[in-house]
């Protein structure tokens, strides 16, 4: 007992240092997703809140939107993520060992898009694709070609939502490709070129293997990041054409803000963090074996 | 050993942060005043506002915007208030965010003191218990002076929760120079008036304008506006809806549209689509790109209402955007009784739980819905009290072209309870409909099983129907 309060003693101050921290992390990141679980089992209107049990997730498996939202979500996530691994690659393993110049014209070039707000991008894929009054639909009219509403169209909405959230963030993935390929030992590539491995030998057998721990990091920060896909939906589709390009975050946006039920919006909060909790385990896995 | 102290210790401080957040809320509803300079007690009061008139009187005044006439009637009350020291913050909000910001205000504790509304719109937080009644803010002068009907519309229960102060009717406008430019001279209404059509007249017109409207001089022009991007001027395409007669609600307020008149109008609307008699990609078009439109001379036909009309003819005047020959129209039906509904706006003050500041707030609200001068504002839409409309009525002769349509006016809105949460079912089965995902019988079908559950389930949570 004495170790112990001497020992406290001694780390006091090393308590002190990281307590506002803490406390900061428990008050605005512990805390609501207790306070969201605890939610997710309530009924909540203006005057009262009553305890419903599970009700607000049964509720939620048997709404067609919420399942449609999280089959797109799914498909936002594979074909984004992949999209974004495949090219990263692509371009980072053709670029990383050229001029110094030239790969940062190339990186420069690619983060652009990165840096503007995503807000500002969708509202300009928002004036190329409105169907009314857009450039590019007023071009294929002019033109005489046959015009299509990429946001109105179910079956296109969903790739030209992809496409838009790709071409926005690939240039982080390739910026951390580029600084990961550089960082590959020298020596593996002079012994590759003394056994006359091709090109693309040297991308399989080298590249890719060294830069594994960057492709699982990318695949798990750009797996959390899609699945909060919100911004591109509320400015270009708002969810539409009925509810064909709504995504969980969209949903629980509706839900929480517009129809003011506060209770099944935590219960897809719940199911959005059990999710991203699953799929970080990996990384974390991989983080502590390192340690 | 390790793991359980960790454990301990998170414990501890997902408590201790509990504890700090419940301290930090508990002092909801306390007082907002302070002694103020002249020893009158300071109140600090927010008014929020959707986008309505420019100016104070008009739009024609310099410097003129949405907030105006709110600051300037503010700058009065706290002149002539003498009870307390009343300093009002002004606030216009986007009215496609005004749900979104109700409700986190709402929920965090800190909603405005005054909204000023149309009243369909925020009918809803009176079911929610989030509004104070106004009964004790209205005179008998007021009573007189406001017609009956204005009241029954603010009317929730047996009290009153909206202080009326003008009303918008919704109809059609038209671009007459391109109904000109098409050859449609003969369907062009007084300047003055609300033209009618009959359905027949308004599908020859539309076809006419797909086929005579002259390409060069009107470049990616359309006949008619159709949108379902949101629920943003949804209350025109649940009128078109009732076009071939069906009532839409039945007398306990549950929604009928799932007959043969409600299919039909629902077909007649994926007919116009498909035929090109309007802008393309109603599905992903907004009322405000609409507006945009009709306002470059894309659109021969839109919806407005009066404040959106008086703004348009203002931006002409001072040329923020093309002139031309604006006139309005009625919706047409299919018995040739126009279709028409107006937006009853006014100001409800939201229960603070501060005594002080619903006090306050409830006499601001009837300081500027009363005076004598500040009254005179509401002719930027039609006024609802009858000495204002008769001293205007020589300086806008549309106020007597409303009066002779009101004998045609329908409650779009039922008074049912989760009138906001039904406006987010509609649309996308509109949308469903143009993307040809669903049928006409389908949708109307559909809309109505997805209506009725949620009228249902607000009837329950309502304080007005469970009181």
């Amino acid at each position: 007992m004495n170790i112990n309060r001497a020992a406290f003693k001694e780390n006091m101050t090393a308590y002190l240092f990281i307590a506002p921290q803490f406390i900061l992390f428990f008050l605005f990141l512990v805390y609501p997703i207790f306070e969201g679980i605890r939610l997710s089992l309530f009924k909540i209107n203006y005057q009262q809140e009553t305890f419903v049990g599970l009700d607000n997730y049964i509720k939620l498996f048997s709404d067609p939107v919420f399942l449609k939202a999280t089959m797109n979500t799914v498909i936002f996530v594979i074909f984004i993520v992949a999209l974004t691994v495949f090219f990263g690659i692509f371009v980072a393993s053709a670029v990383f060992d050229k001029n110094a110049k030239y790969v940062s014209f190339i990186r420069g070039s690619y983060y652009i898009p990165v840096m503007v707000s995503m807000v500002v991008m969708s509202m300009i894929w928002g004036f190329l694709l409105n169907p009314a009054n857009g450039l590019i639909p007023y071009i294929t009219r002019e033109v005489g070609l046959p015009t299509v509403n990429f946001l109105g169209n179910k079956d296109y909405v969903l790739p030209v939502i992809i496409f838009v959230t790709f071409a926005t963030n690939v240039g982080q993935a390739i910026i951390l490709y580029i600084a990961a390929m550089i960082g590959v030992p020298n020596d593996l590539f002079e012994a590759a070129e003394i056994d006359g491995a091709s090109r693309m030998q040297v991308i399989r057998k080298i590249l890719i293997p060294s830069v594994k721990p960057m492709t699982i990091y990318i695949t798990i920060i750009n797996i959390i990041a899609v699945l909060k896909i919100f911004v591109v939906i509320q400015l270009l589709t708002g969810g539409g054409p009925n509810n064909a390009s709504t995504t969980l975050m969209y949903f629980l946006y509706n839900n929480a803000f517009k129809y003011n039920q506060l209770g099944i919006a935590s219960a897809v909060g719940v199911i959005m963090f059990t999710i991203t909790l699953i799929l970080s385990v990996p990384q974390l896995r991989a983080m502590l074996k390192n340690d | 050993m390790f793991k359980k102290n960790l454990f301990k210790g998170f414990l501890m401080m997902a408590i201790a942060s509990l504890l700090l957040s419940a301290c930090s809320s508990g002092d909801k509803g306390s007082k907002g005043t302070e002694k103020g300079e002249d020893g009158k007690d300071k109140v600090q009061l927010t008014l929020w506002l959707t986008p309505q008139w420019e100016g104070v009187l008009d739009a024609s005044e310099e410097g003129a915007n949405h907030d105006s006439f709110f600051k300037h009637a503010a700058e009065r009350f706290s002149e002539e208030y003498d009870e307390y020291d009343v300093d009002v913050k002004v606030e216009v909000v986007a009215s496609d965010q005004r749900d979104e910001l109700l409700n986190v205000n709402l929920n965090g504790g800190t909603p405005p003191d005054i909204f000023y509304e149309s009243v369909f719109a925020m009918g809803e937080y009176a079911h929610r218990g989030a509004l104070v009644p106004l009964d004790d803010a209205i005179d008998e002068d007021a009573k007189s002076d406001i017609g009956e009907a204005y009241w029954d519309n603010v009317t929730f229960g047996d009290e009153v929760y909206f202080y009326p102060f003008s009303h918008m009717p919704g109809t059609l406008s038209y671009n007459a120079d391109m109904f000109k430019a098409a050859g449609l001279e003969e369907y062009i209404g007084d300047e003055d008036g609300i033209q009618t059509w009959t359905l027949d007249e308004y599908n020859t017109i539309l076809e006419t304008l797909k086929t005579d409207l002259p390409k060069d001089e009107y470049t990616n022009a359309f006949p008619m506006s159709l949108y379902a991007l949101n629920d943003q001027g949804d209350t025109w395409n649940l009128a078109y809806l009732r076009m071939f007669g069906n009532e839409f609600f039945d007398e306990d307020g549950n929604i009928i549209l799932d007959d043969a008149n409600g299919a039909k109008a629902a077909e007649w609307l994926k007919h116009i689509y498909d035929e090109g008699l309007t802008n393309p990609g109603a599905e992903s078009v907004s009322s405000n790109d609409t507006i945009a439109m009709f306002q470059n001379q894309q659109l021969a036909i839109n919806f407005t209402n009066s404040v959106l009309f008086n703004n348009m003819k203002a931006d002409m005047e001072s040329g923020q955007v093309p002139e031309f020959d604006a006139r309005l129209a009625n919706i047409p039906s299919e018995s040739g009784d126009p279709l028409t509904f107006t937006y009853v706006t006014g100001s409800a003050v939201f229960d603070s739980g501060d005594e002080t500041k619903i006090k306050v707030a409830k006499d601001f609200v009837k300081f500027y819905s009363s005076d004598e001068e500040l009254v005179k504002s509401s002719k930027n839409g039609v006024p609802v009290r009858s000495s204002v409309a008769e001293q205007y009525a020589d300086e806008n002769p549309l106020f007597a072209a409303f009066d002779e349509n009101a004998e045609y006016v329908f409650s779009f809105t039922g008074n049912v309870p989760g009138y906001s949460q039904l406006r987010q079912v509609l649309y996308p089965e509109l949308q469903a409909l143009y993307t040809g995902e669903k049928t006409p019988e389908e949708v109307v079908k559909s809309y109505q099983e997805k209506g009725n559950v949620i009228i249902q389930e607000s009837k329950e949570d309502s304080v007005i129907f469970n009181k």
